[in-house]
């Protein structure tokens, strides 16, 4: 049974639902679903409506339509409303044809004019919305009709005229209804602008301002943007949208009619909405845009087709919009709650059986209470110092928890200073052969401190995995690093599915999510070396130049990777199974290293890893504070050989003095203890220890040409 | 149905079979079947500009029932007040390959090169009612020049300045650029050109709209309160225009034109309209019918062949007014 239950979180890949859930895309899902049936339905019903002729023909249409909901849709993104389009088509038409039939303008004009026309009515309203900040629904509705008007009175005196003549240009013809490859010239064009809108909108800065726009309006204009500018150029574009369906219509079909766009804001609105964008602003895409203009088309299409009669189709249209909108709302309202439950997705880990700890046992993990005669460095002064290290001056490094670097003054390290402020959450860190401070920061990536304090990004993103739905190239949680003697940098990414705080819930899940990554500072290049690690941590080079150990964390396991020699790429567990949770890795004086263990392993939830189904339920039913967690309250340090041995251990029985490790650095006879959540630095004496070594100058040289 | 017309039929047959033995052979018809083989199984699909009036209405119920007579296929595509709507269910048509498409134009240029496009795909197609400039297989409908040049003269005799009158009248227009309208004006104005007794104060168009004619009418009889006539270019529209005369008080002489529903053989007995010419939907289906039947029995190309059946109108007046100057919807389904 258990074999099953491996097979099945192995292979089935759960998670990807949750991961899915997270993607805004997956919002177009309702509407997409909504296109397919739509779809579906008249594909049953009519098959004659796909075939090529028919299709090349709904296409054209398609254009022009696709064209004004896209309009549409960004004005909606950015919280307006644009009831003018219909409108604005029309005085694209009549512009079009007049430049055409009545003034014989060469096409080029003619396209400049009409766009020139669309940009300026969309400028009235942007002005109007935009600066002077009136309502978009009244600013607009009255623009639609005072346009409206203008078309009506050019038609009086013009309409006549333009019937009478038909344009003699081939292109405008070819603009209108000829085809390349096969597909219709407005079609094409529609992709066109549709490709770049999408780009705009999901890529380009424009986009972004419109979305935070639209999101809130005062959050944006509190993060600086220039929301009146935003605003007005949203109106501008969409009126050149408008002009520019206008300009395929007319070329389509030259009619000076009083009928044309009229309604077409209606028609617009309702794909716009039906497709998932929001009318409240912040929410949308152009494919949300393309796909209710698909559902919407087709739908009143395909009716015609059926001989449904204007006035049901209508109602039938409303009906659908109606339901699509309370689905939308309903999904919208809903999809967090679906999201909570679904995300965390555990799988099935088995561990070997516990090694001894007992007391007075033979074992090298045997309870002691070495630890508990750790001076303190720094009590109630310092949150979260997660790592420390030392430089060439003895003066002590330590993060916290507010994104700074802390100093503290050699010898006495009683007095301390802000050495750098970098934001997130400082974790790891290694100083490189120039003395600068290389900080591995939680929600940030990984930076560079020069001794002259200067902080710099040297990468927040790496190669994104093929085929994977989460966007993994940013950094999420950048853990710790160690830096080969050629300079390159190796760090571990403990989780790409959670955020630092959020640990415990990889924790429950006991996945793979976590990578190693490896920064090459002679090419400033980033590269995902190993993936599907379960949270690896600590980094720590092995003293060959050529491989580093490496904890994972919820493995229970030491491993050691070779980047470089015979055996690059090789990946082998040295330490295979731990009584706990181990953390950061250094190097000891007497050429072995020191691992922190940041907590104990419990048969319980040792047992439950092996139930992924009672982890999920728990996620899912049981608040998080009640839940089986790793046990972080006992922590100690043990030493282990570069062959794998483990040599001695660390306790602190009380967990008085230094309650948590993460991680530890053995400097001139001391080991130094860091923990992510404690308020201080535990300092101990080593009497064993070599009172000259200093990791700096063991790894590096005493002497460097730097300084 | 079908099976119970045939079982009727071959009854008849039968019996006059029995009956032609018993007595003389008679002559059999020999064109009658070929006849009806040729129409049977054919596509017609009818384009209206809407199916919520009476003239579209009209016409469908007679082809219907022709369609269900002699066994082709009518298919119905509204285009709901919307060109383009009417756009996309034509070229939806032309792909399915129909035999015959039948149109009622918006306006004359909008269907003009789609029309070009669906004869040039080999479908005939019929222009009822609204032409476009563009001259298909075949026209049916009313003659709006001569619609136009009647208006016109009654205006000059009712109205005329020689007959002691104002000479002021005002035309509502449908859309500008309507065949209704186009050629309508157009008569109108050739005939009142230059004639001194004449003068035309306004001229707008009330796009069918019947609330728009209203307006228009209400503004032009503010304006000129000394107006003798009004002719309107269509009388569901001109319920309105007549309306705002009525409001207004004053005797002004409204001429309009339509099917010839009854509808407006009321408004010419309750004083909304004084003279209404009628082009008479049920002869048109007649005419449309027949046009079909002609059509499809031709092998001729599309295009090849043009021609124009214009309707004979009738003139609705309180004095013509009879029991079968209009017609019935209902009736004309039944």
């Amino acid at each position: 049974m258990e074999a099953v239950t491996q097979l099945y979180y192995r292979y089935f890949p759960e998670k990807v639902l949750g991961e899915v859930l997270t993607k805004r895309w997956s919002d177009n899902f309702v509407p997409a679903f909504a296109a397919l049936l739509v779809i579906g339905v008249f594909l049953v019903r009519d098959p004659a409506f796909f075939n090529l002729a028919s299709l090349t023909e709904t296409s054209r249409q398609l254009a022009e339509f696709s064209i004004v909901v896209v309009a549409m849709g960004i004005v909606l993104l950015a919280g307006g409303l644009d009831l003018s389009v219909g409108s604005v088509f029309a005085l694209a038409n009549i512009t079009a044809l007049i430049c055409m039939n009545l003034l014989g303008w060469p096409v080029w004009a003619t396209v400049c004019a009409t766009l020139a026309i669309g940009a300026l009515c969309g400028a009235v309203n942007g002005f109007l919305i935009g600066y002077l900040r009136i309502r978009a629904f009244l600013t607009t509705l009255v623009t639609l009709i005072i346009i409206r008007s203008i078309v009506d009175i050019i038609l009086l005196h013009y309409a006549v005229q333009i019937s009478a003549v038909f344009p003699d240009s081939e292109l405008w013809y070819f603009i209108g209804e000829g085809t390349v490859l096969g597909f219709p010239v407005s079609f094409l064009v529609a992709l066109v602008i549709i490709a770049a809108w999408h780009v705009c909108l999901t890529r380009a800065r424009f986009g972004w301002h419109l979305s935070a726009v639209g999101g809130g309006r005062r959050s944006a204009y509190n993060a600086g943007l220039n929301v009146k500018r935003t605003v007005f150029l949203t109106y501008v574009w969409s009126g050149v949208l408008a002009a520019t369906a206008g300009l395929f219509f007319a070329a389509r079909l030259g009619s000076a009619g009083s009928d044309t766009g009229v309604g077409l804001e209606i028609a617009a609105l309702t794909a716009a909405v039906l497709g998932g964008n929001s009318l409240g602003g912040g929410r949308g895409s152009v494919m949300k845009s393309i796909l209710g203009a698909i559902v919407v088309l087709i739908l009143t299409d395909s009716m015609v087709r059926v001989g449904i009669s204007g006035g049901i189709s209508s109602a039938i249209l409303g009906g659908v919009l109606l339901l699509v909108v309370a689905i939308d709302v309903r999904w919208l309202k809903n999809r967090h709650k679906i999201l909570n439950k679904v995300y965390v997705s555990p799988s099935y880990f088995r561990l070997p059986e516990m090694p001894e700890t007992a007391a007075g046992s033979d074992s090298p993990y045997a309870l002691n209470d070495r630890l508990r005669s750790v001076e303190l460095i720094g009590k109630g002064e310092i949150e979260g110092p997660e790592d420390v290290i030392f430089d060439r001056a003895d003066n002590l490094y330590c993060p916290n928890r507010h994104g700074d670097i802390v100093r503290f003054l050699a010898p006495d390290y009683r007095d301390w200073e802000i050495f750098a402020h970098i934001g997130g959450h400082p974790l790891g860190m290694a100083f490189d052969r120039d003395d600068n401070l290389n900080v591995c920061v939680g929600g940030m990536g990984l930076y560079r401190i020069s001794p002259d304090r200067r902080v710099e990004k040297l990468t927040d993103e790496t190669n994104r995995t093929f085929l994977s739905v989460i966007d993994d190239s940013r950094l999420k949680l950048a853990d710790d690093l160690d830096i080969a003697p050629d300079g390159r940098i190796f760090f571990s990414e403990a989780t790409i599915r959670y955020d630092m705080h959020d640990w415990a819930y990889d924790a429950l899940e006991s996945r793979g999510n976590g990578r190693l990554i490896c920064y090459d500072p002679r090419d400033r290049s980033t590269r995902t070396i190993l993936r599907d690690l379960q949270f690896p941590n600590g980094v720590c080079m092995a003293g060959d130049g050529q491989s580093f150990f490496f904890a994972e964390t919820w493995g229970c396991r030491i491993n050691r990777y070779w980047f470089d020699g015979p055996n690059k790429g090789r990946c082998e567990t040295v330490v295979p199974n731990l009584p706990g949770y181990p953390d950061n890795i250094n190097r000891a004086s007497d050429g072995n290293f020191w691992v922190a263990l940041v907590g104990m392993r419990s048969p319980a939830l040792d047992l439950a890893l092996r139930r992924p189904g009672l982890r999920k339920r728990m996620a899912t039913r049981v608040a998080r504070d009640e839940w089986l967690f790793p046990n972080i309250n006992t922590g100690c340090v043990l030493k282990f050989s570069a062959d794998g041995e483990v040599l001695e251990s660390y306790w602190d029985l009380g967990g008085v003095n230094h309650p948590m490790v993460t991680s530890m650095r053995e400097h001139k006879g001391h080991l130094y203890l860091g923990g992510l959540y404690n308020d201080r630095i535990g300092r101990l004496k080593l009497p064993d220890a070599d009172p000259e070594w200093a990791s700096q100058d063991f790894y590096w040289g005493r002497s460097n040409g730097g300084r | 149905m079908k099976m119970l017309k045939c079982l009727a039929a071959s009854v008849v047959v039968g019996c006059m079979a029995l009956a032609g033995a018993s007595a003389q052979e008679g002559l059999k018809d020999e064109i009658r079947q070929p006849t009806l083989d040729m129409l049977k199984g054919k596509k017609v699909v009818f384009v209206p500009m809407s199916m919520s009036f009476d003239l579209p209405e009209g016409w469908a119920a007679v082809m219907q029932k022709d369609a269900e007579r002699r066994g082709y296929q009518l298919d119905i595509r509204d285009a709901n007040w919307s060109t383009d709507t009417g756009t996309r269910a034509i070229t939806q048509a032309i792909t399915e390959k129909p035999d015959i498409i039948v149109v009622q134009n918006f306006d004359v240029t909008s269907y003009a090169r789609t029309l070009k496009k669906a004869q040039d795909q080999g479908i005939k197609v019929v222009q009822v009612n609204m032409r476009s400039s563009y001259q298909t297989d075949a026209f049916v409908g009313a003659d709006w020049h001569g619609i136009g040049e009647y208006a016109a003269n009654r205006m000059l005799e009712v109205c005329g300045k020689d007959k002691g009158k104002s000479g002021k009248i005002a035309i509502v227009q449908g859309p500008a650029t309507a065949a209704a309208s186009v050629y309508q004006l157009n008569a109108i104005t050739a005939t009142l050109k230059d004639n001194p007794n004449i003068e035309i104060v306004s001229s707008q168009t009330g796009d069918w709209d019947q609330s728009k004619a209203r307006g228009i009418a209400q503004t032009v009889i503010q304006q000129n309160p000394d107006l003798c006539g009004i002719i309107g270019f269509w009388d569901v529209m001109d319920a309105g225009t007549g309306a705002a005369i009525q409001e207004s008080g004053k005797d002004i002489y409204l001429i309009t034109s339509g099917g010839g529903n009854k509808t407006a053989c009321q408004g010419v007995e309750n004083g909304t309209f004084d003279e209404v010419i009628s082009y008479d939907v049920p002869g048109q289906g007649r005419d449309l019918i027949s046009t079909i039947s002609i059509l499809l029995q031709s092998d001729k190309d599309a295009g090849e062949e043009k021609f124009v059946l214009y309707t004979p109108n009738k003139i609705i007046t309180k004095d013509s007014l009879g029991p079968e100057s209009c017609w019935d919807l209902d009736v004309l389904k039944g």
